[in-house]
């Protein structure tokens, strides 16, 4: 959901390296956004140059490109549900995960041997796409399982940060290997699965399989079946988190499309268009590990809060009749924050609730709700837009978005309630 | 896990920075092909005026994108190193939309009769349509972006277009920026698409346009200095005006595939008809006088009648992106 596809216009990125030194962040975590980060790095680094790849090489229309972008999120839809009870029930959330970052490697090799047909590219990036379907849950219970509850918010901030530093220098090395090898995309398509490559042996070799939460194997019980699974839906806090989590991300319009409204406001030259991701990634980048610490700090549930309330702002912005390049700005550095405060932290709120041996299922439930609440709240948005107009729209989503908050604050405080048993 | 992991990934890193580094040194030393003879071949008569045209000679860098002028029949190079994925001319400048020198982005390019670059303006996306208003004022310029399609319908694509000022370089307005009007009431969308752009040759302050917006395609007439359209009609995609103003070339969807047959339309009556060309053509259509089309097929440019009778034949070989030649200030 969320994707810099043109961070070329970034010229130096912002590494996150330095400050982990001091965070007390567990290896395997650190590990496994260095996973991320290669992978995300090879997924970008195919995804800006397929366009030009598409077009130049094999002489297609842009118009394929559509069609190929469809199959991209058909693809992954609930594949992370099953993935997740697939990992809990086999215990093995390390394997199920290597098998989706296997599956994206092995998609990459493919490109390199067959990407010269349409079609042949349109299954690979599909591939790609169930790859990440598949990997998406297992990895969030294995970054889960290997921290301390009082430090979960840090530990997926630090995870979120690295990933998010691979999906920009994705672009950035891919437009590097074009600047010295030009028209050269197999040169990028091998690079790619490089990376790809790299991503799985990491895993393989240094990610804990079973982390120190992990539940024990060998103690006799038997692993949780699928009711036990389903059963997480009557657990009173995994429930109020589930439904704040679909009313808040019912009311969020994705970045892509606040994009859209801001340059509606603001007539900057198209070039400029670019930049309004790169500065929003790099904010991103660079608050989610704070933003994860304090949240770990002073209680998730404000955090979150204060993400909202970030995005709330940002649509304010939109309902101001005229917007100046200052705030503009200020509007992508609050998306930056927003995302910093809702992307890690959820995942966070869900970790520190839900049984160790479900931790897979329920995580993949989480994305699920969220990522079926966005594709409905961007279908619903543009509906309003066409009926309202812009302003309206906004408008509406602007006093949805607080009524969601205020209905999300006792959600979320029951839900991190310490459980009372009976 | 311990040491003999580490050894073993450490084995991994080096193997596949090795390899990755000898592919890139390999792509970035290897030499491209330098075959010089290929060039567009034009059909040996040709009635009418010269057109300006690019070559299409994928496998040669050398060749293709670059600027040829078919003069009678006999095709000739213009000087530069201009290379365009489109280009278009009228009235003493021409755009060229195509690949920046670095190789890696995008950017047009405004050049002079002399064929040598007035301004570059980087653009956000596939070049897609370019087009000068006749009396060389106004240029419009459609790319496809990739960065922000990803998230309405499966088969969505953005595109951006662009109206410039040819003296200056400076955009005078983006058409996601005009107000839109429907049947007199204001329309907008946030899938609001605007492609393929036609100024008309007896004011270059009017224009036609296509809007795309859920799954339909209006054709819109719009006015430059007010920044304002109205819808005409539906199914109309990448209208072309005639050089006398009255009709407009078009391409039009079959069914919901990704396929268009070629119309004309009359502009008083919004009136149409085919033309011969009974393959599926993605392209906006070039007028060569008030009755003859050119268009490519992405190989190779053709003409038809425009009217609907006779059949379609072909122009130039190996080329794309025609531009009709006339008036004063021809390129050199």
């Amino acid at each position: 959901m969320y994707q810099v596809e043109a961070s070329k216009a970034l010229l130096k990125p912002k590494l996150w390296a330095r400050r982990s030194a001091r965070l007390n962040v567990p290896r395997n975590v650190v590990m496994l956004g260095m996973v991320s980060m290669l992978t995300d790095v090879s997924s970008e680094m195919v995804a800006t140059i397929l366009p030009l790849y598409l077009v130049f090489s094999l002489g297609a229309s842009p118009l394929a490109l559509g069609a190929i972008d469809g199959t991209y999120r058909g693809a992954a839809a609930l594949v992370q549900v099953i993935s997740g009870f697939a990992a809990d029930r086999w215990r093995r959330p390390k394997q199920v995960a290597e098998a989706g970052y296997g599956i994206s490697a092995v998609g990459k090799v493919a490109l390199v041997a067959a990407g010269n047909t349409i079609g042949g590219i349109g299954a690979i990036v599909a591939f790609d796409r169930i790859g990440k379907g598949i990997r998406t849950a297992p990895r969030d219970a294995l970054i889960s399982l290997s921290s301390s509850k009082a430090g979960l918010a840090t530990a997926f901030g630090v995870h979120r940060a690295m990933d998010s530093a691979g999906a920009m220098l994705g672009p950035l090395i891919a437009f590097g290997i074009l600047l010295a090898a030009p028209a050269r995309f197999d040169a990028v398509f091998v690079v790619s699965t490089f990376f790809a490559v790299l991503g799985v042996a990491v895993l393989v070799l240094t990610v804990q399989g079973r982390p120190k939460r992990a539940p024990r194997v060998d103690d006799g019980t038997p692993p949780p079946s699928l009711r036990a699974a389903l059963g997480l839906v009557r657990d009173r806090r995994v429930v109020v988190l589930l439904i704040a989590a679909a009313v808040l991300s019912l009311t969020s319009v994705s970045d892509a499309m606040l994009y859209v409204g801001l340059q509606r406001k603001i007539d900057f030259e198209p070039a400029v268009f670019p930049l309004l991701y790169v500065i929003t990634a790099v904010a991103f980048m660079g608050l989610a590990i704070p933003v994860g610490q304090l949240a770990d700090r002073v209680g998730r549930v404000p955090v979150l809060l204060c993400g909202y309330a970030l995005l709330f702002v940002v649509y304010g912005a939109l309902l101001m009749s005229s917007l100046g390049y200052g705030l503009l700005v200020l509007c992508l550095l609050g998306l930056g924050g927003y995302f910093a405060a809702t992307e890690g932290v959820f995942a966070a709120l869900a970790g520190a609730i839900l049984p160790e041996e479900l931790q897979a299922s329920g995580l993949g439930m989480l994305t699920t709700v969220i990522s079926i609440g966005n594709l409905v709240s961007s279908v619903a948005f543009g509906a309003l837009w066409l009926t309202l107009g812009l302003k309206g729209a906004v408008l509406v989503f602007a006093v949805a978005l607080a009524l969601a908050i205020a209905a999300a604050v006792p959600l979320l405080l029951r839900s991190q309630r310490t459980p009372v048993h009976g | 896990m311990g040491s003999r992991n580490n050894k073993i990934l450490a084995a991994i890193v080096v193997l596949c920075v090795l390899g990755a580094g000898a592919y890139i040194a390999y792509a970035a030393l290897s030499p491209s092909e330098t075959t010089t003879d290929a060039r567009p071949k034009a059909r040996a008569v040709l009635a009418g005026s010269d057109v300006m045209v690019r070559a299409v000679e994928p496998s040669n860098p050398r060749l293709n994108g670059r600027v040829f002028i078919v003069d009678h029949g006999s095709v000739k190079q213009l000087p530069g190193d201009l290379s365009c994925e489109r280009v278009y001319y009228a009235a003493g400048r021409g755009i060229c939309m195509g690949i920046a020198p670095s190789g890696v982005d995008y950017t047009a390019e405004i050049f002079d009769a002399k064929m040598e670059t007035e301004h570059q303006i980087a653009l956000t996306g596939l070049p897609s349509r370019a087009r000068v208003s006749s009396d060389g004022r106004y240029g419009a310029m459609t790319v496809f972006v990739t960065g922000d399609s990803y998230l309405s319908s499966p088969t969505a694509f953005s595109t951006r277009t662009t109206i410039l000022d040819m003296a200056s370089g400076k955009q005078v307005g983006q058409l996601e920026q005009f107000k839109v009007t429907k049947d007199g009431k204001p329309f907008d969308a946030i899938d609001f698409n605007f492609w393929g752009v036609t100024f008309d040759p007896r004011d270059s302050n009017r224009f036609y346009a296509t809007l795309g917006t859920a799954g339909v395609h209006y054709l819109v007439e719009g006015n430059v200095r007010e920044k304002s359209m109205r819808t005409l009609r539906e199914g109309v995609e990448c209208p072309s005006l005639s050089p006398d103003g009255k009709q407009i070339a078009y391409k039009s969807r079959i069914g919901k595939e990704d396929r268009w047959h070629l119309r004309v339309l009359d502009v008083a009556t919004l009136e149409d008809h085919a033309v011969a060309e009974e393959r599926s053509i993605d392209d906006q259509v070039e007028w060569l006088d008030d009755d003859t089309l050119a268009y490519s097929d992405e190989k190779n440019v053709y003409t038809v009648p425009a009217d609907g009778s006779g059949e379609p034949e072909l122009l130039v070989r190996d080329a794309t992106s025609p531009a009709r030649l006339d008036g004063p200030d021809l390129p050199q």
